[in-house]
This record gives C-alpha cells, sequence and structure tokens, in this order.
C-alpha cells in the first residue's frame, strides 16, 4: 500500500478522518513533551548567554565565525534537517501498517545522526589545527559548549531511534499503538529544532 | 477526499524537505559571502522563524496538535529569532545592562 493511498493517523492513537477527536491531541505522550520543554529552556539559557556575551565581546563575536569550517556547519544542518524528514516517512509508514518500511526510514535517519557525529569530531580535529580550542575567546568557548551539548542531544536521541527500530522488529509498535515511536520522534525533531538557531548564531551572523 | 488529505501532507512533506535544504544553503553562502548588516540579521533572523514553522507544522505535526503545546512551540521561534535582531540593535545597551 502506498503512503499517500491511505488514512492520515496522527498522535498514534486513532484517524483524522475517522477519529476527529483525535485533533488537538499531545503528539506523543506528556512525559516527552515535559523533556521537550526542560531542553527547550537549558537551549534557551544558551542562547540568552551568547546574546549577552555577544554584546560585552563585539569584536571576537565578529570574527569567530570567519574562522569556523561554514561547510561542516552546513552539512550538519543538511544532515539533521534529512534524519528529521526521513524519521516523519517512518512515522507515516507504521501509520500505513507497513514496519518494514518504517524501520528502513529509521535506518537512514540513524545513519544522518552517525553522519552529524562524524562531521562533528572531525570539524572539531580541523578547530584543534587552526588554533580554535576552548579557553581560545569568548566566542569559542560559548561554541563549545554550545555545540558539544547539542552534539550528547543528538547522540542520545540516536539511541532513541535504535530503540524505536526494536521496537519496531518485535512488534510493540504498530499502525494503532505507535504513541512511543511518536514521541521519540517529537524529541528528534527538537534536536534538530535547536540547531536550526545555533547554526546561524555561530556560523552565520557577525 | 481522504486520499487528497494524505496527498497534500507527504507532498507537504517533501516540498518542506527540500525548502529547508534550500534555505540552509542559502544561510551558508550569506555566512561566507555577505557583509554583516542589520539588513542581513533581519533576514537570518526571518529565515530561523521560517525554519522552525516548516518543521514544527510538517515534520512534528504541531500543525494538528494541542494549541498550548502549538503556542509555547511556535513563541519560541518567534521570540528567538526577534531577541537575536534586538540584541544586534541594542548591543550596547545590552553590554551596560549586563555589566557588573
Amino acid at each position: 500500500m502506498s503512503i499517500t493511498a491511505t488514512e492520515f493517523h496522527l498522535n498514534g492513537s486513532g484517524s483524522v478522518t475517522t477519529e476527529p477527536e483525535t485533533v488537538n491531541k499531545i503528539p506523543g505522550n506528556r512525559a516527552v513533551w515535559v523533556g521537550i520543554f526542560a531542553e527547550m529552556t537549558e537551549f534557551a539559557l544558551f542562547f540568552l548567554v551568547y546574546f549577552i556575551a555577544k554584546a560585552h565581546y563585539p569584536e571576537q563575536f565578529e570574527q569567530g565565525p570567519l574562522e569556523l569550517n561554514t561547510l561542516a556547519g552546513m552539512l550538519n544542518t543538511f544532515a539533521l534537517i534529512t534524519s528529521s524528514f526521513f524519521v516523519a516517512k517512518a512515522l507515516a509508514a507504521i501509520r500505513i501498517d507497513d514496519p518494514e518500511q518504517s524501520i528502513k526510514w529509521l535506518w537512514r535517519a540513524v545513519f544522518c545522526g552517525g553522519i552529524y557525529l562524524v562531521i562533528k569530531v572531525w570539524e572539531y580535529h580541523w578547530n584543534v589545527g587552526q588554533g580554535i580550542e576552548t579557553n581560545t575567546n569568548e566566542f569559542y568557548t560559548m561554541y563549545y559548549y554550545m555545540t558539544f551539548n547539542h552534539l550528547l542531544h543528538v547522540g542520545w536521541a540516536s539511541g532513541s531511534l535504535l530503540w524505536a527500530i526494536h521496537q519496531l522488529k518485535v512488534g510493540r509498535y504498530t499502525k494503532e499503538n505507535h504513541i512511543g515511536f511518536t514521541a521519540i520522534a517529537c524529541y528528534w525533531h527538537m534536536v534538530d529544532l535547536a540547531w536550526v538557531i545555533i547554526f546561524p548564531l555561530l556560523y552565520v551572523l557577525r | 477526499m481522504k486520499n487528497n488529505l494524505s496527498l497534500n501532507s507527504i507532498s507537504a512533506l517533501d516540498f518542506s524537505w527540500i525548502l529547508l535544504m534550500i534555505i540552509t544553503a542559502a544561510n551558508a553562502l550569506v555566512a561566507e559571502t555577505a557583509e554583516p548588516s542589520l539588513a542581513i540579521t533581519a533576514l537570518i533572523c526571518g529565515s530561523i522563524a521560517y525554519k522552525g514553522r516548516r518543521i514544527m507544522d510538517y515534520f512534528m505535526e504541531l500543525n494538528h496538535a494541542n494549541s498550548t503545546i502549538q503556542f509555547f512551540m511556535r513563541s519560541y521561534f518567534h521570540v528567538f529569532p526577534a531577541l537575536i535582531f534586538l540584541t544586534e540593535l541594542f548591543a550596547e545597551e545590552l553590554a551596560a545592562l549586563t555589566t557588573l
């Protein structure tokens, strides 16, 4: 069955077209949204510290992005956006009762998460070669603090995708019940959303 | 009707991915070529807000979801792009305000 030839299920708990009461519900579960808002608050604090540091050290924040590897930042953004797209596809596949396809999409998402981690580690090595270290100046301290924290989030969120693959394989996530899967997908998208702000702050804006 | 709804949803997903990739590449181009200015900052802030909204609506599917979650998530991507712009505009005032 094609993904485009089926009714549209939302939130893992029903179909929009046959159960309109499912619209306006919390995607996934409440617990994951507590986690998502806690993480978003953590990143918000980083951003506020960035704003204050930038106001105090304008020259460092103007020159800093010029020394970073923009290509690495861009490729990492591509990897995260594409992985989010794959996770959304995986969710669409389980809604039409196609766990095999869902697992394939999730492996692709995990692969993109892996690419992100490899690029980021390579970038850190490249930085050190350029003399950019955690204590070089305030901009690079912010850069390392923010990106390493984000890298940790990508790491454990990739672990949650592997967990979703396992659950799909043993048949615990199905067309009728995939709330946990939806929760994991929301968390992954949150990690992507944080990077949507981090990338321009560190690589683009001067 | 049902098929149309699904078709539109999936098409929007694919379209969103392509659009997000293009905006990201454009941002990188700006990083490499453009001189810093308020106009560039405004453009980048706009792109952050738009990318965030696109991911929330079409990847996270918040455009159908609980209104409280929608409100807070969407607000985040209005407030922070605005703060980025305001920080640029009032950098000296912010530095003075936060000097111990």
